[in-house]
C-alpha cells in the first residue's frame, strides 16, 4: 500500500503541476472537458464540423438567445427576451435585448442575426453547423429594426425556438458579429487573433490562451451586463469567479487525482468507482442526487447505429438479430455499474416524453431488457446462415461479422461496445470493436464509412417527440460517400417504411405542441422504425457529473436545481453566474 | 587468459575453461522464470476457464483471495472462484494473466524473430559483400534507427486496427537495424579469418560461406540480440497497449494497465487490477535480461572469466 500511496502521489503530483493556473485558485474555476485533446486550439469556427466550442466558448464567451431549464420546461431569455409566433406557426418575431454589446463595444443587434441566418441559408452543402436546420425550415428573415427580428418559415413550426436558440440540448445556433465575419470565407475563416480581440464574443470573459488540452478565460469587467444584469435569469452584476479554465484531464485516473486534491471544480463525467474515490478523499465533493445512483439523466440515450447501406446489415431481420441478441441489463451491470436504465424507445425517458413511449410500448413495440439469443439466432439462420466450426456463423464462404466504431476518448462508449461484442460473439457473429480519433468516428459517421458505430444520434426530444424523429426522415438521407447533413439519418435509413415514416413525421411537424393527435401519429410512424430497427437502442445516457464545493458554491444540484449540471452544454453560463466563493 | 595465469593466486569466479559455458546461473535463472510464467499459463490454459479473461464474463472489482475492499456501498471479500481478483469490466485477473502474459511474450518473440530475420539477412549481405550493397543497407539501417519507432507506431495503429501479429509485425519493422549493424560488424571482421578464405578458395557459394560456414559462429551473438529485441519489442508492445492501441478484445497485460487508469483502479484501491499484470511484466523483463546477460558471457568468454 505505501507504495501504491508512493505512486498515487507522484502522478497526482505531475498533474497538480501541469494543472496548476497561473491563476489563484480561489478567483479561478476549473472545467474539466472530455473527447481527447483539442487538435485545433486556435480555431475558433464553430461552425466547421468538427471544430470544438465546448472547450468553454460556448459556456464563457458565446451566449445564447435564450435557455431552457429542464426543471421547469420554462424557456428563459437571455440575449433575447421574446420569441414569438403568428397564429399560424409560421411566422417568428425575435426581440433582442436592449444594451447587449459585443466585447469589442460594437452593439449586437438585429443586423448580427439576420447575416447569421443569411449565411446558414447560403450554404449550398448544408454541412456548416445549423444549416441544415435552418434550411429545413426557414424562408428568409428580416430585419424589423434594431432588436427586431422576423423569421418567415416554409411551413408551420411550434419548435422553432425550442428547437433552434434555446440551448435544447448541448448548444444551439451562435449568433455571429457581423463586423467581424463579413467578407470571411465561413469554410476557412478560423475566427481567431489576438491581437483583434477575436474569438469574440458578448459573454462576460474573454479567451486568455488555448492550447490543445487547455483553455484559460479571464473576466471581462466591461461586460455589458454588468449594470442591467438578467433579471429573467436571476443574473446580476459580474459573475464571481474572475477565471475560468477548462481542462482536458483524459483518463479517469487524473480526473479522480485532481478532484481529490481540490483541482478540479467540475468534473464532466465519471464512473460510480472513481466517483467513491474521490469523494473518500475530497468530502466537499457533490452530485447531482446526494445518494445512490448520483446521476443525472442526459438527454442523449445511447445507440447501436448501423449502417442500413451496408451488407448484410441492409436486411432488417439481420439487424432485428442483432436487436435480440443484446442483453441490455447485462451492459447496465457491467458498463454503468447498475446507474442507469435500458431504453424502452429511440427517446429519453423524461416526463414529458413519457406518454408518447408508454403508448409506443403499449401498442407492442417493446425492446427487451434481457436478450432473446434463440430468436436472434432463428431470423440469423433464416438468412441463410450457418454456424460453422469455429462458431460463427457462415453463408457462401462469408463469416458474419459486424464491426463497430467507437470515440477513442468516450470510454463509456467503448465499455458498451465491449460488452455487446462479447453478447455477439457467443452468439456466433464473429463482432469486433475499434476505437477511432474523435474527428474520424464523426467522419466516418457522415460519410457512412463504418458497419456499426456506438453513439447518441436519436438525441433531440425533450418533451415531444418530433425532434428525434426528424433525424431520421428521408430527407436526410445520402448515399454513402456523401455527407449526412448534421449526422442526422447517417444510418442511411430508406425505403418503404421509411418513406411512410416520414410522411408521417413531416405532418406531426407542423402541428402545435401538445396536439392530441400526435401521440396517435407518433404511434403509426414508430411501427414503421420499429419494423425496419435501422439503430437500436442501447441504454439511457446518464451522467455522474461532480462538483467540488471547496473553493466555489453553487452548483446545481437536486436539490439547488435552478438548472441541469451539464458544464459542457451553452447553458452553462447560468451555472457560472449562480457561483458563489466559499473563501478558501 | 594470460592475466589469469600469470597470477596462481587469482581464481575464477563462477567457471573454470573446463565448465560448461552453457550452465551460467543468469541464463539458467532468466530461463527458470520465463518457463514459470510459460508453465503457468500452460496448465492455467487447462485448469482455469480461459473465456473469464473476457469483458463481463465475472462480477466486478472482486478484490483477491483473503483480501477484503471497502467502498461507500460495502465492502467485498475475496473468494476462490477468482483467486486473483477481478476487474472493473468483469475479468477474472487470474484467467487475464494466463492469457495476457503469454500473448506478451508471443508479440516480443513475434517481432523480435521477425526482425532478427531480416537482420541477419542483410547484415551478412552487407558485411559480406560489401560495395554498393553495403553502402545501401548501411544508410537504410541508420537511417531507420534514428526513427522514433513509437511515435511512428502510435499513429498507425490509430488509424489501422491491428491482430497481436500484425502488432508485433509493425514493431518489427523497427527491430531489424539492430541486429544489422551486430551482424555486419561480425562479418567483416569475420570474412578475413582463415577459415573464411578457405572456404572462398574451395570454391563454395556466397550463401554456403555466409550461412553455413559464418553463421554458427554467430550463434551466441545472434541469441544475445535476440532477446535484447524481444525486451524492446515487448516494451514498445506494452507502450502502445497502455496507450489503448493493439488488440482490443482478449486482453493483454499492457491492456489491462490501460483499462485501470482509464476507469481509476488506482484510485480506487483496486491494486490488483494493475498490481498482477506490472509483476508479471516485472518478471518476464528480469528473466529475459537474465537471459541476455547470460548470453552475453557465454559468446564473450572474457566476461565469464572475471577474477576476484
Amino acid at each position: 500500500m505505501k507504495l501504491s500511496r508512493l505512486f498515487m502521489a507522484l502522478i497526482t503530483f505531475a498533474l497538480i503541476a501541469l494543472a496548476f493556473a497561473q491563476t489563484p485558485r480561489n478567483e479561478t474555476v476549473i472545467f474539466d472537458i472530455d473527447g481527447g485533446n483539442v487538435t485545433a486550439p486556435t480555431n475558433f469556427n464553430w461552425m466547421v464540423p468538427g471544430t470544438a466550442r465546448n472547450q468553454g466558448m460556448h459556456q464563457a464567451v458565446w451566449e445564447p438567445l435564450f435557455i431552457l431549464n429542464y426543471e421547469t420546461g420554462e424557456i428563459m431569455p437571455y440575449l433575447g427576451t421574446s420569441f414569438t409566433a403568428n397564429e399560424s406557426l409560421d411566422v417568428w418575431t425575435l426581440k433582442i435585448r436592449d444594451g447587449v454589446k459585443w466585447a469589442d463595444g460594437e452593439a449586437f443587434n438585429a443586423d448580427d442575426v439576420v447575416f447569421t441566418l443569411n449565411l446558414l441559408l447560403g450554404d449550398e452543402t448544408m454541412t456548416l453547423g445549423g444549416a441544415a436546420d435552418m434550411q429545413q425550415w426557414v424562408t428568409d428573415v428580416a430585419k424589423v429594426d434594431d432588436l427586431t427580428v422576423q423569421f418567415n418559415l416554409k411551413a408551420p413550426n411550434p419548435r422553432f425556438q425550442l428547437d433552434y436558440w434555446s440551448v435544447r440540448i448541448w448548444g444551439g445556433i451562435i449568433i455571429l458579429p457581423e463586423h467581424v465575419w463579413a467578407g470571411q470565407d465561413p469554410f476557412t475563416f478560423t475566427n481567431y487573433d489576438p491581437a483583434k480581440g477575436w474569438p469574440l464574443g458578448t459573454g462576460a470573459y474573454k479567451l486568455t490562451s488555448a492550447s490543445e488540452t487547455r483553455f484559460t478565460y479571464e473576466r471581462d469587467d466591461n461586460w455589458w451586463g454588468k449594470d442591467v444584469g438578467i433579471p429573467e435569469m436571476g443574473i446580476s452584476g459580474l459573475p464571481a469567479p474572475k477565471y475560468l479554465v477548462w481542462e482536458v484531464t483524459g483518463a479517469e485516473e487524473n480526473k479522480v487525482q485532481l478532484a481529490s486534491q481540490g483541482e478540479l471544480d467540475s468534473i464532466m463525467d465519471v464512473t460510480l468507482g472513481g466517483f467513491e474515490a474521490m469523494v473518500a478523499n475530497n468530502p466537499n465533493i457533490e452530485a447531482w442526487v446526494d445518494g445512490m445512483p448520483y446521476v443525472w439523466f442526459d438527454p442523449c440515450p445511447r445507440q447501436l447505429s448501423v449502417n442500413n447501406m451496408v451488407a448484410p446489415w441492409d436486411n432488417a431481420e439481420m439487424r432485428w438479430a442483432l436487436n435480440d441478441l443484446m442483453d441490455r441489463q447485462q451492459i447496465i451491470d457491467v458498463a454503468y455499474e447498475g446507474t442507469t436504465i435500458p431504453s424502452q424507445t429511440m427517446f429519453v425517458e423524461y416526463g414529458g416524453l413519457l406518454p408518447y413511449i408508454n403508448a409506443i410500448t403499449g401498442a407492442g413495440m417493446t425492446l427487451g431488457t434481457t436478450a432473446d439469443v434463440e430468436k436472434g439466432k432463428a431470423l440469423i439462420e433464416k438468412n441463410g446462415y450457418a454456424l460453422n466450426s469455429n462458431g460463427f456463423y457462415e453463408k457462401d464462404g462469408k463469416v458474419l461479422s459486424i464491426e463497430i466504431q467507437t470515440h477513442e476518448a468516450f470510454i463509456e462508449k467503448a465499455r458498451i461496445a465491449a460488452v455487446l461484442v462479447e453478447q455477439y460473439r457467443k452468439a456466433g457473429i464473429d463482432a469486433s470493436t475499434r476505437a477511432v480519433a474523435g474527428a474520424t468516428w464523426d467522419e466516418n459517421k457522415r460519410f457512412g464509412n463504418y458497419e456499426g458505430v456506438l453513439d447518441w444520434d436519436a438525441c433531440g426530444s425533450i418533451n415531444e417527440p418530433w425532434n428525434s424523429m426528424n433525424r431520421f426522415t428521408s430527407r436526410f438521407l445520402k448515399p454513402i460517400g456523401e455527407a449526412s447533413p448534421g449526422t442526422n439519418n447517417h444510418v442511411r435509413w430508406s425505403g418503404a417504411n421509411n418513406d411512410a415514416y416520414s410522411a408521417i413525421v413531416e405532418k406531426i411537424g407542423v402541428l402545435p405542441l401538445g396536439d392530441p393527435s400526435i401521440e396517435g401519429m407518433v404511434v403509426e410512424a414508430y411501427q414503421h422504425l420499429y419494423d425496419d430497427m435501422p439503430f437500436i437502442p442501447i441504454t439511457q445516457a446518464r451522467k455522474l457529473v461532480p462538483f467540488d464545493t471547496t473553493y466555489w458554491t453553487g452548483w446545481p444540484t437536486q436539490e439547488n436545481n435552478y438548472n441541469h449540471p451539464a458544464t459542457w452544454w451553452m447553458s452553462t453560463h447560468q451555472i457560472i453566474h449562480n457561483l458563489k466563493p466559499t473563501g478558501n | 587468459m594470460a592475466t589469469i595465469s600469470a597470477n596462481p593466486k587469482r581464481k575464477i569466479s563462477r567457471f573454470n575453461r573446463f565448465d560448461n559455458p552453457w550452465l551460467n546461473p543468469f541464463l539458467i535463472t532468466g530461463v527458470f522464470l520465463i518457463v514459470i510464467i510459460l508453465l503457468g499459463a500452460f496448465i492455467g490454459q487447462f485448469t482455469w476457464d480461459s473465456d473469464l479473461a473476457l469483458v463481463g464474463n465475472s462480477p466486478l472489482k472482486q478484490p483477491p483471495v483473503g483480501v477484503s475492499h471497502t467502498t461507500l456501498r460495502g465492502t467485498s471479500v475475496g473468494t476462490w472462484e477468482h483467486p486473483l481478483g477481478t476487474d472493473g469490466d468483469g475479468r477474472d485477473m487470474l484467467a487475464v494473466m494466463i492469457v495476457g502474459a503469454p500473448r506478451t511474450l508471443a508479440i516480443g518473440f513475434i517481432a523480435a524473430a521477425a526482425g532478427m530475420g531480416f537482420g541477419i539477412l542483410l547484415g551478412f549481405m552487407a558485411g559480406f559483400m560489401g560495395g554498393r550493397v553495403d553502402d545501401v543497407i548501411r544508410i537504410a539501417s541508420d537511417t531507420t534507427i534514428t526513427i522514433p519507432s513509437i511515435l511512428v507506431l502510435i499513429v498507425i495503429q490509430s488509424v489501422i486496427p491491428v491482430n497481436l501479429v500484425g502488432m508485433a509485425l509493425l514493431i518489427s519493422a523497427f527491430a531489424w537495424p539492430g541486429p544489422t549493424r551486430l551482424i555486419r560488424g561480425q562479418v567483416l571482421s569475420m570474412k578475413e579469418s582463415g577459415y573464411v578464405k578457405m572456404a572462398r578458395i574451395s570454391g563454395a557459394s556466397t550463401f554456403d560461406i555466409m550461412f553455413k560456414e559464418m553463421m554458427p559462429n554467430l550463434i551466441p551473438y545472434l541469441a544475445a540480440s535476440f532477446i535484447g529485441n524481444m525486451q524492446g519489442s515487448i516494451l514498445a508492445a506494452i507502450g502502445l497497449e497502455v496507450l489503448g492501441l493493439g488488440p482490443q478484445r482478449v486482453p493483454t497485460l499492457g491492456k489491462s494497465i490501460y483499462w485501470s487508469v482509464q476507469l481509476s483502479g488506482l484510485s480506487q484501491g483496486l491494486w490488483w487490477w494493475w498490481g498482477f499484470p506490472a509483476l508479471i511484466l516485472v518478471v518476464i523483463f528480469v528473466g529475459l535480461l537474465l537471459i541476455n546477460l547470460g548470453l552475453d558471457e557465454i559468446s564473450n568468454p572474457r566476461l565469464r572469466q572475471k577474477v576476484e
